[in-house]
């Protein structure tokens, strides 16, 4: 084990980040090593304000866009991961895991195969399951698509904090931290979802909000939560229960009555039991047993490649820009391309005169570099609020250490070949420039 | 004081070969004031910046004891820096910079323990050139000619350059401007001792010099004495 294996990862981004700046902290102390020429980079900047701007500007819309894209994509892993965080396991009839997934965990449902009251029993009773939450879907109100399920599992969701309190009848309802009803207010499901929904369906399905769940950060902020047996009971099914039961609400569940139910969020206290029961409850004809989280890993595997690919694109694109800012100060400095010469007429070292124009453009790269890491992490939050709004997955995007590295690993390396335009002007005639 | 040039065949080309400037010898005493003159593209600003070992010539220009074509442009560099100061036609200030930071500039790539100094001459000469109460008060952007080109000789001064190379220091300025500035630049170069190589079609300030050459076609034609 190396010395680097045993720091913490934090000391670990620090030094790195130093390590990635050194060659342009050299290359600084180097040209810069007993002089001061601060003075008339300011007036070369000042006198050429406008020019030096857009500059800045132009480096800080390239530098934002990778760090902005940087910062997004991370946001969208670790969102849709904690929106996943809640379903450990999750059973369905034999199909697509990932339209399960998409049913189940974001809310978009599609056209699935049921699990009967037998399979759901089997699951229910097993020794090692705490929860498992039939859930049923198809109904919505406005915006927000109306589930049916247990008071479990909508306590396991919220973690427990509701306000309000929990339904206690198949008219009660609860609402996700981001519904637009208040406690108190009633309402009417829909039929299906959208511009096809059907207003008038379930008429005379009145509906009381109860109870508002907690954030949890995932689509379910959206959901409205009623208890299963109703939104059975609204769609003309069984509603689970024997007719001597009729009112309980929630489990057991009768399998002569129950209605079937396209995925059953199942969890359990012991992590090592969710892998046998993913084994057990994985049958070829019957039943499908899966962990989003894994079904998300794959999923982040292709995005994965798709992001490698984009990270070598990303990287040709940095190096275009990079050539490109060494041309812009190369152009730039074309602008007092006298004053050098005067510096030189006048009996400047060489070094005095390749620290001003170095400096010149460090000062527009930095801060271009600087300006792009504040546009990138306003941009990369605005485009989070999007995605979040969009779909109810709490996306954040805060400045993470890949970005830093990106940006110390571009401007250290611009900085060092920023040498080679300085280098050039450097060997430009004298008397030519002095004349014009 | 000031450095005694001593010019042997030099011959200033062209990158084509055609040549520039043809100056056979030329003998001039230390502190001496000469004016150069001629038409327009005759030369002698070409003479002027090979004075300044800017250009690449054949033959020999010895400021006192050292031939500037022979040095390596490090130590010609130097040399330059040690040595020489100059005056351009359009000033060549840093215009957003006040007349003290311009004035003061070579303190910013001389040695260290010289840059006190340089700092402490210019003020000086700024205040001898009457520019003293508004050196630091606003950019040289706001200076009439007259004051600007006032700055860009407490700049060339301020080094202690036995050498002032003048590049048509008047044409910028109006008659007045001009005739202050002519008194001004003699004073200053005569008080230090400094050699002053003036290139200018401004007759008033010809007539100010020790010497006068004239130079048409590239060749010093004609060479005569006036009255200091």
């Amino acid at each position: 084990m190396t010395v680097w294996d045993t720091l913490p990862a934090l000391a670990q981004d620090i030094a790195l980040t130093a390590l990635l700046l050194v060659p342009a902290l050299l290359v600084g102390a180097l040209v810069l090593r007993g002089y001061a020429p601060w003075t008339l980079v300011w007036a070369i900047l000042r006198r050429f304000r406008g020019a030096s701007a857009l500059f800045v500007l132009l480096i800080a819309i390239s530098v934002c866009m990778g760090i902005g894209l940087l910062a997004q994509e991370r946001g969208l892993r670790r969102g849709t991961a904690q929106a996943a965080d809640k379903f450990d396991l999750v059973i369905s009839a034999p199909g697509s895991e990932l339209s399960v997934m998409m049913a189940a965990v974001f809310l978009q449902p599609s056209d699935m195969p049921l699990l009967d009251g037998a399979t759901y029993a089997e699951i229910s009773t097993h020794d090692n399951v705490s929860i498992a939450a039939p859930l049923a879907f198809g109904d919505s109100f406005g915006p927000s698509p109306v589930i049916g399920t247990t008071a479990d599992f909508a306590r396991y969701l919220a973690d427990g904090q509701i306000e309000g309190r929990m339904w206690q009848d198949t008219h009660e309802a609860l609402v996700g931290a981001l519904v637009d009803l208040h406690i108190g207010d009633g309402f009417e499901p829909a039929h299906g979802h959208g511009d096809a929904a059907e207003h008038d369906a379930h008429e005379g399905a009145d509906l009381t909000v109860v109870g508002r769940l907690a954030p949890t950060g995932t689509p379910w902020d959206r959901a409205i939560l009623l208890p299963i047996e109703a939104v059975w009971g609204v769609h003309g099914l069984a509603n689970g229960h024997a007719p001597e039961r009729a009112d309980q609400l929630g489990p057991p569940f009768d399998p002569a009555y129950f209605p079937g139910t396209p995925a059953v969020v199942v969890r359990s206290e012991a992590l090592w039991a969710n892998y046998a029961l993913r084994s057990e409850f994985t049958r070829d004809r019957d039943t499908m047993a899966f962990f989003p989280g894994a079904v998300l890993s794959q999923l982040y595997r292709v995005l994965g490649d798709i992001r490698q690919i984009m990270s070598l694109m990303a990287l040709v694109t940095q190096t275009l820009v990079a050539a490109a800012v060494l041309l812009g100060l190369f152009i730039l400095s074309r602008l007092f391309h006298r004053h050098i010469a005067l510096l030189r007429a006048l009996g400047a070292p060489a070094r005095f005169v390749l620290a001003v124009v170095w400096s010149f453009g460090a000062v527009l790269l930095s801060a271009g570099a600087i300006l792009g890491l504040c546009i990138g992490i306003g941009a990369a939050t605005l485009l989070a609020r999007v995605v979040t709004a969009q779909t109810d997955i709490l996306v954040t995007a805060p400045l993470g250490w890949t970005e830093i590295h990106f940006l110390a690993g571009f401007v250290s390396v611009t900085l060092v070949l920023s040498l080679l335009p300085a280098a050039i002007i450097l060997r430009q005639p004298i008397v030519p420039a002095l004349r014009a | 004081m000031g450095l005694p040039l001593s010019i042997t065949g030099l011959t200033v080309r062209a990158s084509d070969g055609r040549v520039l400037l043809s100056l056979p010898e030329l003998e001039l005493p230390a502190g001496a004031l000469v004016g150069i003159q001629g038409p327009s593209g005759a030369g002698k600003s070409t003479l002027l910046y090979a004075l300044a070992g800017l250009l690449d010539a054949q033959g020999m220009i010895r400021w006192g004891d050292e031939d500037i074509l022979r040095l390596l442009p490090g130590k010609r560099t130097r040399f330059r820096a040690e040595n020489i100061g100059m005056i351009f036609q359009d000033f060549l200030l840093f215009e957003e910079l006040d007349a003290e930071a311009n004035a003061g500039l070579a303190a910013m790539f001389r040695p260290r323990r010289e840059r006190g100094a340089v700092r402490a001459r210019a003020a000086g000469w700024l205040d001898f050139l009457g520019l003293g109460r508004q050196a630091k008060d606003r950019s040289v952007a706001s200076f009439s000619g007259g004051e600007r080109q006032r700055t860009s000789i407490a700049r060339a001064m301020a080094t202690n350059a036995p050498v002032l190379l003048a590049d048509e220091p008047t044409a910028s300025l109006d008659r007045a401007a001009a005739d202050a500035l002519i008194e001004d630049l003699i004073a200053a170069a005569r008080g230090a001792g400094t050699t002053l190589v003036a290139v200018s079609h401004d007759p008033a300030l010809i007539a100010r010099m020790d010497r006068v050459l004239n130079i048409v076609d590239g060749r010093a034609t004609d060479n005569r004495a006036s009255a200091a």
